[in-house]
């Protein structure tokens, strides 16, 4: 080998020079640890690192230096050095670095320094890896005989315990999640991963089973913790990280997953649940991992430490102990093709083979738990949780409850059942908000019921229990309800709840609540008579005590038996119409009359409850704001699935089909109760009970804004959402209240302002429900009509001036502006004439009101986005008539904020509200923005009947001025914003894609303020920002070249070098963004998914300043010192702009071949151009 | 010159009311209310309750519009909350006095001579550096509850 080439004649001189070297890096460390200028020192260790061929000094720091740290740095130094130069390395020097280090980790094996020798180790996996293909077999043979030896015992424990340490940093190398980088494609580490897993790692797996084994007589003979332990846990550990292995080939040669393309996991559906990771090594695996007598052996040497734990040295939480539990956890997740297709014979013994060692773990449950209690550590429980988990989730029910019915006089299920009560026991003993080991395995075992009656395969599928599971679904759930309760009324007087912890828990207890309705939807015959039973019960109680008592403790549990139902009734749509549950749908017992259906009572007895908040009385004594959110949840939840369901009206000859017996046996479950709450049966009657409960939140209860907003947000949307409600809705005396009160009542205009919009919006939105547009538009017109005028009358008040600044004026207007924007934003083509009207009727008012209320940001903001949402939504329906007007309009509006705002400095001694101002500013330019931006769209969709043109009103041009009159206002402060600086470069990059030749008649300064801002965009940090910007001059350049190529002006003087009023020569800005670009591409950082785009930029470029290319190619070829870089530099600029036949037209194929040129120039170019 | 007439003027100013009740419930973030008799902007508005039954109450946190200090209250949000009334008025600049005070033409033509220039540094030096450098500078001069401060300035610019 090499080391330092230059090193003198004389092998004394050698040794002078390598062991002043071992003293720098050893002062370095320790200068490091006693954080004595650390930065020099590191600078000391990267430079022995980064010298060429640093292999003798560091071998000889390694074999002499005192210094662990030293020895420490020295072996990473190694790694570096070898890793970056690979390549020029003879096979010989490869070959002996890593014998070397395995060598030294070997000799030095009894070292009291383990992290020294871990990463000797892990050094020499990675040089491995690294010459994986250039290794000739024989040579890792060689390695692998020397690691067998190692870890098989017969150089000793030590030695054995380092061959192990070995492979698992060889397996963890080989793993391309836990891999480190080598500056090497992802290919070669899938290879690596391939030939890993095909050839070498069952046999790794034999060898530690093998050491294993060996040690394993030893520990259990010993009553103390000896060496052996150390070797053991290694070795547990590592077969754990070899079923860890993401195993991909099965054994018929057929790649599972291709893992270029698909960058998920299959079983990333299993994420979300605690840690169970399956392991499906295929049917190769099947003589090692099951038919072998290691399991047994396992659990044997498991149980040998149990008897241990009360020793010196061993104990629950011990390593070893730790390691053998997860390996018989991992054991749990086998499944897949290792299994033979027997009916699950195979995997059945299997599985029972480890319950049945698991079992004493958490059986019997109320012992354990004591004991836990009383101060054993919960460790073991845990893990016992989690293998049934993992059970759960390769098995199916069925098997599930076999495989404990063989030992035990009971089926798992009861197992799991009384194992999760007496866990909710002691979880109920404890503080809500503290985490303890009771919570942890409460949420363990929902994801085993949760993994067992939602199994990932069967997509909503059914899955029918064995009926003790049923039974032990029941027994839980009931106690599930009872806790709950209990621990309902047990809190109902903490109010000191915190309220951000409230919010956090909210999306944990919902998916708890999800679990539970789970169970209980498996036991639905038990489960809805239990709620009515307990429903019915807490109603009762609170109408006798009638005011005298203090009803809180009851009013809670209502409010959680209202959580829990409604989970159990209905599932959640996030947007999509959901159905009525599978097991509510199948249930059949009792179903015949609507009636004595178990649903149907249950529901109805919630509705008729909700109906009495509409007595003042009840309302004032019991319906807290609290009780009434839930009622709100519930109906809310509970309509989107049954309330006039599409599937109940279908049959409107329902009525006389039950008289015939036999169609009635036929009905499911499901659609008695749609069909008892369709339009022809009690459907009508329950929506107007949900609007009157609606319309009191509103008007009862003054200031409960989050109620309020339940109402708006989720019973009303979800409401208007299903059109054949709407149609009903319409015709409701209640709704047309609704909609007289929101005109007119004063309740109303004291909402929260958002919940005035939503409420708007929701109220256009039900003019659907009408079966001609002219109707819906009358809707609409008197519903607004009352907004419109009174704005119209404010604004035009004398003394508007003076009072616009009151208080009162300053809410009514807020008010008023929200609620046209929630109308606004309502636009259907249907209501779209009536949404016009009322939006021009106000135009002037609003162009008084931007006036009045220039220093109000609040007002103006409310204002510019009601234009802006009428604007997106009218724009595409417009006539070319209207159009012009609301263009006429827009441009009024701009220039009316642009002369308030252009050049206003604000002032305030609070740092934060001067933020604000900033911050309200950026809203309105966004706001801006999108104005433009949708009236862009104009040109791209319309539906109007006569073109735009004809009226002589274009609008690019309007854009363009539009953007003439924005862009002062947006500065590069303010471009810091990431939201606003997307909308602006979407816009520009829009505009100058689309309508280049606009760009030539700007004057200078916009002009000017455009590129400067694009200049500013290619260097932003947000890469989809540089991409528009790239687009954008794609398009002006390509425009450019086109147009002068055919003798026309192309941009004109904007492109040719001008000489500036100062006499100083200014470069056209093609010159200025060819320099630009090649500097980005060439010295800069940046995402690589950008150099496609920067072709597309840089080719018209390149071809309209061809002149000033060859100039800055050659001054770049001048640069290079090295004569070798220079000629490869001079060749790839060759080829850039003459390989693959490119040409100088500008077409498709043209840009796809310099896309190429490109990709091949940089990398053959940049490497050495950003080092030298 | 007509002085009377000015001080007529703010005097029925004075007259009007100073603040309005407005329910705690329908103020906003960025909207104003009074604090320990002090006029304010809302920052952040959060909402809670008295008991788990019981009926929602809103906390504000707001800056005094004035002096930049901070303030925070608790009231029932079905309750009223006092909000002021906050005036603001545009002038020219016309001259700095050395004496700190400012010159101002009012929209009529007369000039308003008895406002200070704020005292803290850095606005000052936003004001004198924009005046010194012959802009044409407008000030907005925010009043409520019977103070005044400069809050904004803006270049008018040649025209």
């Amino acid at each position: 080998m090499q080391g330092f080439s230059g090193g003198g004649d004389g092998a004394t001189a050698e040794l002078a020079h390598l062991q002043s070297t071992m003293s720098a890096i050893e002062a370095a460390c320790t200068s490091i640890q006693m954080h004595l200028n650390p930065a020099a020192a590191e600078a000391t260790i990267l430079s022995l690192s980064r010298s060429p061929q640093p292999y003798k000094a560091c071998q000889f720091i390694l074999e002499n230096s005192q210094v662990a740290n030293a020895r420490f740095q020295a072996a990473g130094a190694i790694r570096d050095a070898a890793i970056r130069e690979w390549a020029f390395l003879t096979a010989e020097d490869r070959r002996s670095l890593v014998s070397f280090c395995l060598g030294f980790a070997m000799q030095h094996a009894g070292s009291p320094e383990g992290y020294v020798l871990a990463k000797v180790s892990s050094v020499a996996a990675q040089l491995l890896k690294r010459g994986w293909h250039d290794f000739s077999t024989a040579e890792k043979e060689t390695f692998f005989h020397q690691i067998k030896q190692a870890s098989l015992g017969i150089h000793g424990v030590h030695v054995q315990f380092i061959g192990i340490n070995f492979l698992e940093s060889l397996v963890s190398e080989f793993s391309p999640s836990t891999s480190s980088a080598m500056g090497l494609p992802r290919e070669f580490h899938e290879q690596c991963r391939r030939s890993l897993e095909l050839d070498y790692l069952k046999v790794f797996y034999c060898w530690t089973r093998d050491a294993a084994l060996s040690v394993a007589n030893k520990i259990t003979e010993s009553d103390s913790a000896v060496d052996e332990v150390k070797v053991c846990t290694a070795a547990l550990r590592l077969i754990l990280q070899i079923l860890n292995w993401e195993f991909q080939c099965n054994s018929n040669g057929k790649k599972g997953v291709n893992v270029f393309s698909s960058g998920i996991r299959q079983d990333a559906g299993l994420s979300n649940r605690s840690e169970c990771i399956l392991v499906q090594p295929g049917p190769g695996w099947r003589d090692i991992l099951i038919s072998s007598r290691d399991i047994v052996w396992l659990l044997n040497l498991y149980t040998a430490l149990r008897q241990k734990f009360s020793h010196e040295g061993f104990s629950i939480d011990c390593p070893i102990a730790v390691s053998a539990r997860k390996l018989i956890m991992q054991y749990c997740s086998l499944t897949g093709t290792i299994f033979p297709s027997d009916n699950g014979q195979l995997q059945e013994h299997h599985l029972l083979q480890l319950l049945s060692g698991i079992i004493h773990w958490i059986d019997p449950p109320d012992l354990v738990s004591k004991q836990i209690e009383c101060g054993k550590s919960e460790s073991e429980m845990l893990d016992g949780c989690r293998a049934l988990l993992a059970m759960a989730t390769v098995t199916s029910p069925t098997m599930f409850n076999q495989l404990l019915k063989s030992i035990r006089p009971f089926g798992t299920f009861t197992l799991l059942s009384t194992l999760m009560c007496e866990v909710i026991k002691v979880l109920m003993t404890k503080a809500p908000d503290e985490e303890t080991w009771s919570w942890e395995a409460r949420d363990i075992l929902l994801d085993t019921w949760t993994a067992l009656l939602m199994p990932l395969d069967s997509a909503g599928g059914i899955v029918l229990l064995p009926p003790e599971g049923v039974d032990a679904a029941a027994t839980l759930f009931t106690f599930i309800v009872e806790s709950e309760l209990k621990a309902a009324s047990a809190s109902a007087f903490n109010d000191d709840v915190d309220s951000d912890y409230l919010h956090t828990s909210i999306s944990a207890m919902d998916e708890r609540l999800s679990s539970y309705a789970l169970i209980a939807r498996a036991a639905i015959d038990v489960a809805i008579p239990l709620l009515t039973r307990h429903c019915t019960e807490r109603f009762t109680r609170l109408h006798q005590g009638g005011g005298s008592l203090d009803p809180t403790e009851t009013l809670e549990e209502v409010y959680s038996l209202l959580l829990i139902t409604g989970h159990v009734l209905a599932d959640e749509g996030e947007g999509e119409t959901p159905l009525v549950p599978t097991a509510i749908q199948r249930h059949i017992a009792d179903s015949v009359v609507p009636d004595k259906n178990p649903v149907v009572i249950l529901c109805s007895s919630i509705v008729r409850f909700a109906e009495q908040s509409l007595n003042p009385e009840s309302r004032s004594s019991f319906f807290s704001p609290r009780l009434m959110e839930a009622i709100i949840w519930f109906l809310a939840r509970w309509s989107q699935t049954y309330l006039m369901s599409p599937e109940g009206s279908q049959d409107s000859s329902y009525s006389s089909k039950a008289d015939n017996m036999h169609q009635v046996q036929s009905i499911s479950s499901g659609q008695t109760v749609l069909r008892y709450f369709s339009e022809y049966d009690h459907g009508k009657t329950v929506l107007d009970i949900i609007v009157r409960v609606a319309i009191a939140t509103f008007m009862s209860y003054p200031g409960e804004k989050f109620l309020q907003g339940l109402t708006c947000y989720q019973l009303l949307h979800a409401l208007v959402r299903q059109k054949n409600i709407c149609i009903h809705l319409v015709t409701l005396e209640s709704w047309s209240k609704l909609a007289i009160a929101f005109a007119n009542e004063k309740m109303l205009f004291m909402l929260n302002a958002s919940h005035q919009k939503s409420l708007a919006q929701t109220l256009v939105l039900s003019a659907s429900g009408f079966r001609d547009s002219e109707s819906a538009n009358q809707y609409v017109r008197i519903l607004m009509g009352h907004m419109t005028a009174y704005l119209v009358e404010i604004s035009s008040k004398n003394d508007l001036k003076r009072v616009a600044e009151q208080p009162d004026t300053i809410l009514s207007v807020t008010c008023l502006l929200e609620r046209l924007r929630g109308a606004a934003s309502a636009s259907e083509p249907r209501m779209q004439k009536s949404i016009y009207q009322m939006g021009s009727s106000i135009l002037n008012s609003t162009l008084i009101l931007l006036e009045v209320y220039k220093h109000e940001s609040a007002v103006i903001y409310l204002l510019l986005k009601f234009v802006v949402e009428w604007v997106e939504g009218q724009i595409s329906y417009l006539e070319a008539q209207e159009t012009t007007v609301v263009i006429d309009y827009c441009m009024r509006l701009l220039q009316l904020y642009s002369s308030h705002n252009i050049g206003k400095i604000s002032l305030s001694l609070s740092s934060s509200l001067l933020n604000d101002a900033k911050s309200e500013k950026y809203k309105d330019l966004r706001a801006l923005l999108q104005l433009l931006a949708s009236l862009c769209s104009k040109d791209l969709v319309d539906f109007s009947s006569d073109s735009l043109e004809a009226h002589g009103t274009s609008i690019s041009q309007v854009v363009f001025y539009g953007l003439h009159i924005v862009t002062p206002l947006i500065s590069l402060e303010l471009l810091k914003y990431p939201k606003l600086c997307r909308d602006y470069f979407s816009l520009l990059s829009h505009m100058l894609e689309v309508y280049p030749e606009m760009v030539g008649q700007l004057n200078n300064e916009a002009f000017s303020h455009i590129l400067e801002t694009l200049q500013f965009g290619l260097h932003h940090q947000d890469s989809e920002v540089v991409n528009m910007c790239l687009r954008a001059l794609r398009a002006l350049a390509s425009y450019h070249y086109k147009e002068t190529a055919s003798g026309k002006m192309g941009l004109g003087s904007h492109a040719s070098s001008l000489r500036n009023p100062k006499g100083e020569l200014q470069e056209g800005i093609f010159s200025r963004f060819l320099r630009t670009t090649l500097q980005l591409l060439l010295f800069e950082d940046y995402s690589p998914d950008l150099v496609g785009a920067a072709a597309d930029a840089l080719f018209p470029l390149i071809l309209c300043e061809q002149g000033l290319y060859q100039k800055l190619g050659n001054e770049l070829i001048e640069r290079q010192a090295n004569q070798t870089f220079k000629s490869r530099l001079t060749n790839a600029l060759q080829s850039l702009t003459s390989s693959n036949q490119l040409s100088c037209t500008l077409d498709r194929m043209n840009y796809q071949r310099f896309r190429k040129n490109l990709t091949n120039f940089l990398i053959e170019v940049r490497g050495f151009l950003r080092i030298v | 010159m007509s002085d009377e007439e000015h001080h007529f003027e703010s005097k029925a100013d004075a007259g009007a009311s100073k603040t309005y009740p407005q329910q705690a419930g329908t103020i906003r973030k960025n909207g104003y209310i009074v604090i320990k008799g002090r006029p304010c902007k809302v920052v952040e508005v959060s909402t809670s309750k008295t008991g788990k039954h019981g009926h929602a109450k809103c906390h504000f946190v707001a800056i005094d519009i004035f002096n930049g200090k901070k303030l925070e209250d608790i009231v029932p949000s079905s309750h009223n909350c006092d909000v002021p009334h906050v005036n603001r008025t545009d002038y020219q600049l016309i001259d700095i006095s050395e004496d700190g005070f400012v010159s101002l033409l009012t929209e009529n033509g007369n000039t308003k001579d008895d406002l200070r220039l704020p005292t803290d540094d850095n606005l000052l030096s936003q004001i004198k550096d924009g005046f010194s450098d012959g802009k044409d500078l407008v000030v907005s001069v925010m009043s409520s509850m019977g103070e005044e401060q400069i809050c904004a300035l803006k270049d008018i610019g040649p025209k």
